[in-house]
């Protein structure tokens, strides 16, 4: 339920006139709560930055977040391409 | 750009869902936003003001837990300040595992992530203050009618330009 109330939260802010861009861990429901711009990670619920005190991952999350804002000129849900497993093959 | 999420049957795994909420957290007023909102940049991510919200039941340990103890959820907000000492953040939320935010806050609200981006320049400035919000909300009109656009309202009177959204 966290994904419909981060949707929803989203959807106000950008009414509000301030572009937004959110983490999604469940496709499904940030797809059908409509947002500006989302990226789906396949991380466990509880770890959208990764693993605790794994700064080297939360970094690339957040990079590539940043990079949605950058790039994005109309509404976008992209999947980012890390694994919880290996996530070392990301750097 | 990375690649787009195949979006092949989202559609009816959120309607089931919706289904699977109403059947068992007495779920009511589904509510999706009417139309995708979509604002561009107003200026380049170097120059801009960002803030943060979560949804991963993030408060200080001097403000209110949310309310998780009844089916009703919790609609409220709190605020955080930029500059907080991170070991007074609590994780009130019983529909996840919080244990990887209780060692770690940055794994649901980065501060750090964020502290680093405007010290290399990517980002203008950190917002003055983020929100800390607990996103089981069977019934989601609340939120939707009143918190959302009252979070805007914080965000917008403190001069944020962009918002960043993570669930728990």
């Amino acid at each position: 339920m966290c994904h419909r109330s981060v949707g929803l939260v989203q959807g106000a802010i950008e009414r509000a006139g301030m572009p937004t861009a959110s983490l999604s861990l469940r496709p499904e429901i940030t797809f059908g709560v409509r947002v500006s711009r989302a990226a789906y990670v396949r991380f466990p619920m509880g770890n959208p930055f990764g693993e605790p005190d794994h700064p080297e991952q939360g970094r690339l999350v957040f990079g590539a977040l940043l990079d949605l804002l950058e790039d994005a000129t109309g509404p976008e849900f992209v999947e980012l391409p890390y694994r919880w497993k290996r996530w070392e093959k990301w750097l | 750009m990375p690649n787009p999420v195949d979006t092949t049957g989202l559609q009816e795994k959120f309607d089931a869902w919706i289904g699977f909420v109403e059947a068992n957290h007495h779920g009511k007023n589904n509510r999706i936003n009417d139309e995708i909102a979509f604002q561009p940049l107003k200026k380049p991510l170097s120059e801009s003001t960002v803030a943060l919200v979560t949804t991963a039941g993030a408060h200080l340990d001097d403000q209110p837990p949310f309310h998780v103890e009844t089916v009703a959820g919790d609609a409220g907000y709190r605020q955080i300040p930029h500059d907080v000492d991170q070991s007074k953040l609590r994780f009130t939320h019983t529909h996840y595992d919080t244990s990887s935010a209780e060692i770690d806050p940055n794994v649901v609200l980065p501060i750090d992530r964020l502290n680093e981006a405007v010290a290399a320049g990517r980002v203008g400035a950190a917002a003055p203050f983020h929100m800390g919000m607990m996103g089981f909300n069977p019934d989601p009109s609340e939120l939707q009618d009143v918190s959302g656009p009252a979070v805007a309202g914080q965000f917008s009177d403190a001069g944020v330009d962009i918002v960043l959204l993570v669930p728990g």
